[in-house]
């Protein structure tokens, strides 16, 4: 039972690592809060869901229309909202606070846009349900290829981190602003490429989830909510760390819904999310506080 | 009397030492100085004896009670006004209105608003900004903000005014007016003043007394005649003894 | 009293008892939008004292409203309605003097999104007790009726306009203002501020209870994942946000124009609204910061 119960948890674990990704690198590289992460999840999902039942693609061919749509998405934000308001002193001030906000109003506006579009009724496809055993656990291939397909854009994120140049140039961006400019990293175009894969992270990982389970209008908002935990267990910008905290979330709710049931699952993600705000707000990875 | 004791004060900062067993005393009525070049621990030393920080070892007293480890408010209650590196001021409110929080919450803990910002006046007259009065504090000048810290300061009814590098980034003209301020404040304020500067001649214009810092140690203290003279200190400057 | 207090006040309290006037002039439609202007007219005025007087945002009031809410339905037909506000407000009060110590140490947007998750925490708390209780959903049988509640609504949003206004002009306003400006400069200059904060943080709390409790009453009717629904924080900060969340009258105007736009869209296309909702709260971010009334006295400043 606790193989099956470990699968399942790296499974929700890479999901929640994927995402956190994404806002991780929104958040790390302007400082822009995207509370609504969930909802660019959303109509990943939705894509997926009209790619299987309109033109009957599988998703995973959707998914790269997904991922462009996302992040064209978060580009046509950048350039709308962002680009003019970092330009006053009053809002750049109070940035996280604004962009909060900002972004609580384009989330409020996604989710109405597509409930109205496509009414809030839950909706879902059935795609590649047949279980596999192996090790004492049995799971159907759609959960494998979840594992599969988020474990490795993860990995794969890491090692871009640690080795490319751009990935370099993003890392030095979110460490040191100023700086980064002075060296003569291309500020603008770096910004421009992180939001582009942050977002386009949020787009595959609803078309993951979407193959897994129910979609809604309304379903982003819990995954924006452990994307957050992620992060902050992990260190705001820091992306080894949002891997591992993505995964050592994904066990703490596995397991312990295991040990105390479904209605709990809320409790325990809000709790430790509070627990570690309040805390380490620098995140369990992140560089310790000096202590007044 | 002694007013200032700093006795043996150690601050670590995650394996860097920023002051090493720093010690020395200040005289009520003294104006002293502590120089150094940047790194030296000299801010850290204020936010320690502020209450912003916590010494991790050694001992704050002022006017003969210990002060370290409390927090920044009592500090100030306790007769301990400092001015910030990079200034602080609420950047929204008015000149006016910056002061009168220093007179609401400073050691007169004055109640009424309207008392409040009558002694607030009179501190923007003293210290030349009287005409001020209405500009919100973020719309003044480099110069502005640093009176405006001061006064602010000043409003507390402090004994010990201690002043962070206030004339850094000022023009000649301006830190010569800055200089007879301090002066004047000394002199009708009853004030005790330690002021950390990088700009010699003030140091030497006012200061009865010179701590030197260098990485975080004390490497003199003595008149400002001394300290030109000490040859440790000149060599930590220039790097080698001047003949 | 000074002038600049007595006039606003003063201005309020006539306004108050014009709109007293309203159950005897007109339909309970109309009584009924004069109940929810008051209603949210007393949670946002509460909401400044901590998010716009101290700067610390809170994203979670709904937290308050929603505990009041839950002592009204457990204490119905136990004591009497006014006991029953008065505990809805004392548990509001005594949750954010709990809570309040240990947030209030965290700073600028963690703070926000802290007491965000508060909240939630908060509502499946109770939805967890309740279905432990076997309860789903609590009626309240022989609420008083819409003109009495609104009375109490009314009561409650002169007496939070008022509380706002007195705060603002006082000197413990004036250290709460410091705090939001800079917190470390503040301390500096000898006010204590985790006392303020912990103290703006409790007041801002109790309206919103009692407000909790009311609607209870309204809606004869509770449900924690209603009560504690984090749109109701979303509108509070919307509104104080468009209207002017930097002196006490600015709320006012963002509650008149949402609740008024709630009016004509909520019944056919509540979606429409909140994405009108989402829109304007853009909208006032990026381009209008200070909201419609600072906005106002600024144009006004220049004419002069």
């Amino acid at each position: 039972m606790s193989f099956q119960l470990l699968l399942a948890a790296l499974i929700a674990g890479s999901i929640y690592a994927l995402v956190a990704l994404g806002l991780n690198l929104i958040y790390g590289t302007m400082r822009l809060l995207n509370v609504a992460h969930g909802e660019f999840l959303m109509i990943g999902a939705y894509v997926a869901y009209w790619g299987i039942n309109l033109w009957k693609i599988s998703p995973l061919l959707a998914a790269p229309a997904a991922i462009v749509l996302t992040a064209a998405l978060g580009v046509l934000l950048y350039y709308s909202i962002f680009r003019r308001a970092m330009t006053s002193r009053a809002f750049v001030e109070r940035i996280e606070a604004n962009s909060l906000l900002v972004f609580f109003g384009v989330s409020v506006i996604l989710q109405n846009v597509t409930a109205l579009l496509f009414t809030a009724d839950l909706r879902g496809y059935r795609y590649e349900e047949e279980l596999i055993s192996f090790g004492g656990a049995s799971l159907p291939v759609n959960k494998i290829m979840v594992l599969i397909i988020a474990g490795s854009v993860c990995i794969a994120s890491v090692i871009f981190f640690a080795r490319s140049t751009l990935g370099l140039a993003i890392k030095a961006l979110i460490q040191q602003r100023e700086a980064a400019a002075i060296v003569g990293i291309p500020i603008a175009r770096v910004n421009l490429i992180s939001f582009c894969i942050g977002f386009g992270m949020a787009g595959l990982a609803g078309v993951l989830v979407s193959m897994t389970e129910q979609i809604s209008p309304f379903m982003g908002f819990p995954f924006t909510v452990t994307a957050f935990v992620v992060i902050i267990l992990g260190g705001l910008g820091n992306v080894l760390g949002s891997l591992l905290g993505g995964l050592l979330l994904g066990v703490l709710e596995t397991f312990g819904v295991a040990f105390t049931g479904p209605g709990y699952r809320s409790i325990m993600i809000y709790g430790v999310f509070i627990a570690v705000l309040l805390l380490r707000p620098q995140g369990l990875f992140g560089p310790g506080r000096a202590r007044t | 009397m002694t007013l200032l004791n700093v006795d043996g004060v150690i601050r670590r900062f995650r394996g860097i030492v920023a002051l090493d067993d720093v010690s020395f005393s200040v005289e009520e009525g003294q104006i002293a100085g502590i120089m150094g070049a940047n790194g030296a621990g000299k801010t850290t030393l204020f936010s320690i004896i502020a209450g912003n920080l916590r010494p991790n070892a050694g001992r704050i007293i002022f006017a003969g009670r210990r002060i370290d480890g409390l927090r920044p408010e009592k500090v100030s209650r306790g007769g301990i006004a400092r001015t910030f590196q990079i200034v602080r001021p609420f950047g929204n409110m008015t000149v006016l209105e910056n002061v009168t929080l220093g007179v609401l919450y400073g050691r007169r803990r004055e109640r009424s608003m309207a008392a409040a910002e009558a002694r607030a006046r009179e501190i923007l007259e003293q210290m030349g900004l009287a005409h001020r009065a209405q500009h919100v504090a973020s719309q003044l000048t480099l110069a502005g903000r640093k009176r405006l810290e001061i006064a602010r300061g000043l409003a507390t009814e402090p004994r010990l005014l201690m002043l962070d590098e206030v004339l850094a980034g000022l023009t000649p003209a301006e830190i010569t007016g800055a200089i007879d301020l301090i002066r004047t404040l000394h002199r009708q304020g009853n004030l005790t003043i330690l002021m950390i500067e990088h700009v010699t001649r003030a140091l030497m214009a006012l200061c009865q007394r010179i701590v030197v810092l260098h990485h975080g140690k004390k490497l003199f203290e003595g008149s400002p005649e001394d300290v030109v003279r000490d040859p440790k200190t000149v060599s930590a400057y220039l790097g080698a003894t001047v003949s | 009293m000074r002038l600049d207090l007595g006039v606003p006040l003063g201005g309020v309290t006539l306004a108050t008892i014009a709109a007293a006037v309203l159950p005897f002039v007109s339909n309970d439609y109309i009584v009924g939008i004069g109940f929810t202007l008051s209603t949210w007219i007393a949670l946002t005025e509460a909401w400044l004292l901590i998010s716009g007087m101290a700067g610390y945002v809170s994203l979670g009031h709904v937290a308050f409203v929603g505990i009041g809410a839950y002592v009204a339905a457990l204490s119905w037909q136990l004591l009497p309605v006014w006991l029953i506000l008065l505990a809805a407000g004392a548990a509001a009060g005594t949750l954010a003097l709990l809570v309040g110590y240990p947030c209030l140490r965290v700073r600028g947007p963690y703070f926000v999104i802290l007491t965000f998750g508060l909240s939630e925490l908060l509502k499946f708390i109770v939805v967890n007790i309740e279905a432990a209780l076997s309860v789903s959903g609590r009626v309240l049988f022989g609420a008083p009726d819409l003109h009495d509640l609104f009375y109490m609504m009314l009561s409650l949003a002169w007496a939070s306009l008022c509380v706002a206004l007195i705060i603002r002009r006082s000197r413990f306003g004036a250290g709460l203002r410091a705090i939001r400006e800079n917190e470390e400069a503040a301390e500096t200059i000898g006010i204590a501020a985790p006392w303020f904060k912990l103290t703006a943080f409790a007041l801002s709390a109790i309206i919103p209870g009692m407000v909790g409790a009311l609607i209870t009453m309204r809606t004869s009717y509770f449900d924690p994942l209603d009560s504690f629904s984090p749109r109701t924080s979303l509108l509070i900060i919307t509104m104080a946000v468009i209207g002017g969340s930097d002196k006490p009258l600015g709320p006012l105007l963002g509650v008149g124009f949402l609740v008024l736009l709630q009016e004509l869209l909520w019944a056919n296309l509540p979606q429409l609204y909140m994405i009108i909702v989402g829109l304007l709260l853009i909208a006032v971010v990026v381009w209008v910061p200070d909201g419609i009334f600072g906005g106002l006295q600024r144009l006004l400043a220049r004419s002069a």
